[in-house]
């Protein structure tokens, strides 16, 4: 196949043929843009492009066409280039004009120089995101990209799984990289034998980290919203629509790798010549900040996006796009079987819940909860619950968020430990020096789920951070908004994070309903109970919940006038019986547990059943916590 | 397009800066440039900026090629000035550094060497930069708009703009090399290097033409104390967090400033910069390298730095005629204050009063005194009525305000604290909430969950309106004049009918006679507002917007706007409404002491009219406070009155008249137990119980087992 073979590898060769087609006329742009998209829309194409995040970047060719799914971390300051330029053979002065676009580095020939005055010359823009890996993205996820990308390299080949990592690999480099072999074997023999380990990214991680020690002293901070993340960040650098991105968007890329050395060269001599005399002109910036937006390109590459869309979500169970046609026969064919999945899901849940199926509901209901607008400054749809009479110091809530985690795409637990709140960095902040935003452990994607552990907490005191930060997770509840600092004022990114908190009386933290947990049975050994819990599902139908929630969460949803009329009617009924207890927002909570109750069960209007039904959980709900109250007697 | 004959410009030039004028008020005509240039050539004045404003009204072609190729023009005018300046030289000049003792030992060589007839090489030359002892900038135009950083793209290069930002980073201001000069170590001979690229490459061979013809090969040495150096400073801008559309992150721009322009801004200035948008041309490898890249930077012409992004803006745009008509229709008060949180549904009276906070009444210091303007206001209600919605829409609206929580606050928090800078080791002070806001807007939420000793904190800021610190060795006073609007829930949570006003507040007085206006907002059931209620929320979830209003309302920033207008004015209290106001007061003394639940009516609740009236005066732009003004003050000092007390009258009336004559009982009884019989019945026959109904309470009690009547029924015993 070498048509493949050529937009894959060596995609600048096209683009530098239609450059000489249409000559400088502008036109050309859109034609490459064009080309490529009539090619990936090819069938299945996208999943011939081999993969920045589960293919380690050594093996991957320079100049070579990658796909690379990121969330935008940090946006740095637009980029003027030559988008055209000419060049100037010294011996025989024949002009010849290039193109700059999708390129770090002039295409220059040992006799040739850049004729910096030629008139042909046309300046352009673009814009540089910082992109990392999609913070928190669960283990399935990746697995599911990997191995669906694999299937299409060579779908003839059959492998053993232990060893399908290795194979697609030489695969990959025998059909689309055959002139990469040589560079793989002299470029880290050790790594490849390390391949065999399942963890991928690890094995891309440690290499990494090994070639920069002996470059820069400090090794390079990749500022990954969450500690513990691994894979590499990336240089984004998109040419056109770049206003329609925004920070923490998760984007799917396709563009040209470069990972040029020269870039790392004229990073390692400007801060040799930093301290030289003439130099302070030289360049605008500091030392740090020259290390934070040029690092080595071994470490963080660059991408020339061609094409760039946002995602709605990261599920690869679904399709990326539901409003196409082929995708909308899949939503309808899967919402018909809708309610043995709920039965299904809410009886596992149960089991994980320790026999609680009240509590199995509300977490359903929690799970596909997103914020779906807002009005003003109160984000509608935002639904944290808060799962209180938890066990204290217990595995229970660890397994709890492994069991989330086997659901959604992408989540995270935070430990609310005394140390935790003081010394980790919740609010992502500006640091002007390097000219960077740091981030933070709040700097997350839309509908990423942050699982709060109450229970560990200890007595203790809170410094200065600690107060910051549990403000910042009240805000982030209450508001679904973080403020970011710039130091010299304070920036409000509106966000949209799941929150779920387990702990063991009522959370410190607001949250929009509290459950309290009754456990019906006591499994003696809590690590085997849940163990066997997930091993005992089978793989298709945990994908079916997958998807189950990551689908309810994108479908629209309405109330009919009659309905909302009866609503009006009840509330003031309830008001009129009983004012202590139903209040306004007692009525808001009520309408959006009817809301999902109705999307959970696929229907995409409120009916009069499910309004009563949402009472009736809600009533459920209260006459717990009422009796909670009255074991406890000062509890609440 | 013909070239431009630069020439002929530099002569339009000339002639702009020697006959531009002005008419002064008595109609002589001020020559504003040849003052300058007067100026300039006695050393008294080193920057001259040219007003492209002043260049348009004489030749608006030469204004305008100057906004668009500034660089050169700027040169042009810089020659045109360097030409002119001996003209304009009155008398001898004393030297006044090195440079100037240098220059003219030079010049006066050159004078002699002239008389020998010797030829100059081109670089033996003395170049005019070198001479120059000024510095020419360019002030923007006023048609050309403040820019936001985002927008100066690509084609502004080489143009003048005038960005406006916040400064992040300043590094120091080092010397720049604007002429390098060189003598020769063979024949002595100077050489210079005029420089304008950030780099250059030293010269090495005397160019001479004693050492060229000798051959000698003599080498230039740099000279330091000939060359000429600039201040030259490099600073980082970033846009103001308005500018940023929502979801991205701020933009920032490198800017390089130079002489004169040095030295002027600190990080965290609000700036606005006038200057060239450049390239940055490397050389060498590192060309090669970056290749396709060009860094860019703005040289900055003029820099101006401005208080408050807000205030600059507001200050030069008046509200256009249109925007006032839109405000100032009928009903304006009743629009204004609908407009205040427009999500929230109801509250009419409170948003009134909160309109009044944020346009404040008039600040008085009669011989020393302090009477404070702000309003402090507090609001007190049941969970779940929105008052922390109210608050947080206050605070975005206010121009300047801080939001805090009493959780999480302490008083040192709100007010200031001492402490030991990291870098110095000094110790300072920092300000707290209270002190940040000043001249604000101060939004405490949860106000009843701070500790009390935090909490009387806030007695000196609320009505003196400063703060002292008296800690470490630092002693200060440090002003708080802000409006305080606090939050609080009552004592247990809820409002309870059953307890009276003070136990339900659980604030001391001496802190709540400081608010002018307490406010309750319950939640009581009723069927209409219940209903009323329903249908928007309903709406809300049902539409995903706001319901449709009955009126618009107003922009958030037109607000403002207009809420800095009102706040310029300052009306006063006419003879004439103040004895109404006397009167009234003394009525409402009168009427404090008559009823039991006295609120606090003292002399602060007088004044607490007076700023609320001259508040409502500012909003409707007059100068002087009306009748009607006091009696809508008082009008909503009833109210808020209304809303403390309203539910307790609605309380009195289902009591029912077995458990009054109990009470009556109860309170006959004092400490003892027992009561006697008769007298206990004339008491509640007094009251106006009928003996019926005394015996009824007497029989139901009795059944209680709360009191025993003895068999002769002449005594009654508690139990």
């Amino acid at each position: 196949m070498p048509c493949v073979a050529d937009w894959l590898n060596s995609p600048l060769r096209l683009v530098q043929g239609l450059f000489a087609q249409s000559g400088p006329n502008p036109e050309w742009e859109k034609k490459v843009t064009e080309y490529f998209r009539e090619k990936l829309k090819e069938n299945n194409a996208t999943n011939w492009v081999p993969s920045l995040n589960d293919v380690p970047l050594h093996y991957l060719k320079p100049n070579s066409l990658v796909k690379f799914r990121c969330m935008v971390q940090d946006m740095f300051d637009p980029e003027f280039y030559m988008g055209v330029y000419e060049t100037v053979d010294t011996n025989t002065r024949t002009r010849v004009l290039h193109f700059g676009k999708y390129r770090d580095v002039a295409e220059c020939g040992p006799h040739q120089e850049i004729d910096l005055n030629s008139s042909q010359t046309v300046t352009s823009e673009r814009q540089t995101f910082y992109c990392v890996p999609v913070p928190g993205e669960s283990a399935w996820v990746k697995e599911a990209y990997i191995s669906a990308s694999q299937a299409r390299v060579s779908p003839s080949t059959s492998y053993t799984p232990s060893r399908h990592k290795r194979s697609y690999e030489e695969d990959e480099d025998m059909e689309l990289h055959p002139s990469k072999q040589k560079e793989q074997h002299t470029g880290s023999v050790g790594d490849i034998h390390g391949c065999g380990e399942p963890k991928r990214l690890e094995t891309e991680a440690s290499a990494g980290h090994h070639l920069t020690s002996p470059n820069c002293s400090p090794p390079l901070d990749l500022n990954f919203p969450l500690p513990g993340e691994k894979g590499p960040a990336c240089l984004v650098k998109v040419y056109e629509s770049w206003d329609s991105f925004k920070v923490n968007d998760i984007l799917e890329v396709y563009g040209i790798l470069s990972v040029d050395p020269v870039l790392s060269i004229v990073n390692n001599e400007e801060r040799e010549n930093s301290s030289s005399l003439f130099d302070p002109m030289e360049c605008m910036d500091t030392a740090e900040e020259q290390r934070v937006h040029s690092p080595p390109a071994s470490l963080v590459p660059r991408i020339h996006v061609i094409l760039a869309q946002k995602l709605q979500h990261i599920n690869p169970l679904l399709p990326a796009c539901l409003k196409e046609e082929e995708s909308k026969s899949f939503v309808s064919s899967f919402m018909s079987e809708l309610s043995p999945v709920r039965a299904e899901l809410l009886g596992f849940l149960t089991h994980a819940l320790l026999g609680d199926s009240l509590a199995a509901e509300y977490l359903i209901l929690h799970l596909i909860s997103t914020v779906y607008a807002r009005r003003d400054v109160l984000p509608l749809g935002k639904f944290t619950v808060n799962l209180s009479g938890c066990p204290r110091n217990s595995i229970f809530t660890e397994h709890i968020y492994r069991i989330i985690q086997q659901l959604v795409p992408a989540s995270y637990r935070l430990q609310m430990t005394i140390e935790n709140m003081n010394h980790s960095r919740f609010i992502p902040h500006k640091d002007y020096t390097a000219n960077r935003l740091v981030s933070g452990v709040l700097q997350l994607a839309s509908n990423t789920s942050l699982v709060i552990d109450e229970t560990s907490l200890e007595q203790g005191q809170l410094d200065t951070t600690g107060v910051h930060n549990v403000t910042a997770l009240g805000n982030l509840i209450t508001w679904q908004k973080v403020d970011y600092d710039f130091s010299y004022h304070q920036m409000e990114f509106p966000c949209n994070i799941n929150v779920l908190i387990t702990s063991e009386g009522r959370s410190f933290l607001p949250s929009d309903c509290q459950v309290h947990l009754q456990p019906q049975i006591i499994p003696p050994n809590m690590e085997e109970y849940m163990n066997s819990l997930l091993t005992a599902v089978l793989p298709s139908v945990l994908n079916k919940f997958r998807i189950y929630l990551s689908l309810l969460r994108l479908l629209d949803y309405s109330i009919s006038d009659e309905v909302t009329k009866a609503v009006e009617e009840d509330f003031v009924e309830m008001r009129k019986n009983d004012p202590e207890s139903i209040t306004a927002d007692d009525l808001h909570r009520t309408l959006l547990i009817a809301r999902f109750l109705s999307l959970s069960a696929g229907q995409t209007t409120l009916s009069r059943e499910r309004w009563l039904r949402a009472k009736q959980l809600e009533a459920l709900r209260k006459a717990r916590l009422q009796q909670q109250k009255c074991v406890n007697g000062n509890e609440l | 397009m013909a070239p431009r004959d630069y020439l002929a410009e530099k002569d339009k030039a000339k002639r702009f800066l020697q006959d531009f004028y002005r008419d002064d008020e008595l109609g002589k005509k001020q020559f504003p440039y040849r003052d300058q240039l007067v100026a300039l050539a006695q050393r008294e004045q080193v920057a001259l900026y040219v007003d492209l404003d002043h260049v348009a009204e004489d030749e608006p072609e030469l204004a305008e090629a100057a906004c668009e190729n500034a660089r050169r023009y700027a040169r042009l005018f810089a020659d045109a000035v360097h030409e002119l300046l001996p003209d304009y030289k009155e008398r001898e000049l004393t030297h006044k550094d090195v440079l100037d003792v240098y220059l003219e030992h030079r010049l006066m060589l050159e004078q002699r060497g002239r008389d020998a007839g010797e030829t100059h090489g081109p670089q033996n030359h003395y170049p005019p930069e070198l001479l120059r002892r000024f510095e020419l900038y360019f002030k923007a135009p006023s048609s050309a708009k403040p820019r936001v950083i985002r927008d100066v793209k690509a084609d502004s290069i080489g143009k003048l703009v005038t960005v406006r930002g916040i400064v992040t980073r300043v590094a120091e201001v080092k010397p720049m090399m604007v002429v390098a000069t060189y003598s020769c170590d063979q024949c002595g001979a100077e050489t210079y290097q005029p420089i304008q690229a950030p780099t250059f490459m030293p010269l090495i061979m005397c160019p001479s033409r004693e050492c060229q013809t000798n051959r000698s090969g003599g080498r230039l040495y740099l000279q330091s104390r000939g060359s000429k150096f600039i201040k030259y400073q490099e600073l980082k801008m970033q846009e103001h967090s308005d500018q940023v559309p929502v979801g991205h992150l701020p933009r920032s721009i490198s800017v390089a400033v130079q002489g004169e322009n040095t030295r002027l801004v600190q990080p965290g200035d609000h700036i606005s910069v006038t200057g060239i948008f450049l390239p940055l041309l490397r050389s060498g490898f590192r060309q090669i390298a970056q290749g396709l890249l060009s860094e860019t930077y703005l040289e900055a012409h003029h820099i101006a730095k401005m208080n408050k992004s807000e205030e600059d803006e507001v200050a030069p745009a008046e509200l256009s005629e249109d925007e006032l008509r839109q405000i100032t229709e009928e009903d304006f008060y009743e629009k204004l204050a609908a407009s205040i949180a427009p999500e929230i549904y109801g509250h009419e009276d409170v948003k009134k009063a909160l309109l009044l906070l944020l346009v404040g009444g008039v600040e008085r210091s009669p011989r020393g005194m302090k009477i404070r303007g702000n309003i402090n206001i507090c609001l007190m209600g049941d969970p779940g009525v929105a008052k922390s919605q109210l608050l947080s829409y206050i605070d975005r609206l206010a121009p300047r305000s801080q939001y805090t929580t009493g959780r999480g606050s302490s008083g040192v928090g709100l007010t200031a604290a001492v402490l030991r800078d990291p870098v110095s080791g000094e110790l300072a002070l920092e300000g707290g909430a209270l002190v940040l806001a000043d001249r604000g807007v101060c939004c405490i939420d949860e106000f009843d969950k701070m500790l009390e000793s935090d909490r009387t904190a806030l007695h000196e800021a609320m009505e003196q309106q400063s703060i002292s610190v008296a800690k470490a060795g630092v002693q200060a006073t440090l002003n708080a004049r802000c409006a305080v609007l606090a939050a609080a829930n009552p004592a247990y949570g809820r409002y309870d009918t059953r307890r009276s006003l003070q136990h339900n507040l659980a604030l001391p007085p001496a802190l709540l006679s400081r608010f002018d206006l307490l406010w309750l907002l319950q939640d009581r059931p009723h069927r209409d507002n219940d209903l009323r209620l329903a249908q928007h929320i309903t709406y809300v979830h049902q539409h995903s917007r706001q319901p449709p209003c009955t009126y618009q309302p107003l922009d958030m920033k037109l607000m403002r706007r207009y809420i800095s207008m009102c706040k310029r004015r300052q009306p006063a209290v006419p003879e004439a409404l103040a004895d109404y106001i006397t009167a009234a007061y003394v009525e409402m003394r009168k009427e404090a002491w008559a009823s039991p639940d006295a609120t606090f009516t003292s002399a602060r609740t007088l004044l607490a009219i007076l700023r609320l009236a001259t508040a409502l005066a500012r909003l409707r732009l007059v100068d002087v406070v009306e009748k009607e003004d006091v009696n809508e003050a008082m009008r909503l000092m009833e109210m808020s009155k209304d809303s403390l007390l309203g539910d307790r009258g609605q309380q009195a009336k289902p009591q029912r008249p077995a458990d009054a004559i109990f009470a009556t009982v109860r309170e006959l009884a004092g400490a003892g137990r027992t009561v006697r019989y008769a007298e206990a019945e004339t008491r509640c026959v007094s009251r106006g119980f009928t003996p019926a109904q005394f015996q009824a309470a007497l029989d139901e009690y009795e059944e209680l087992n709360v009191w025993q009547v003895n068999a002769a029924r002449t005594r009654i015993t508690f139990i």
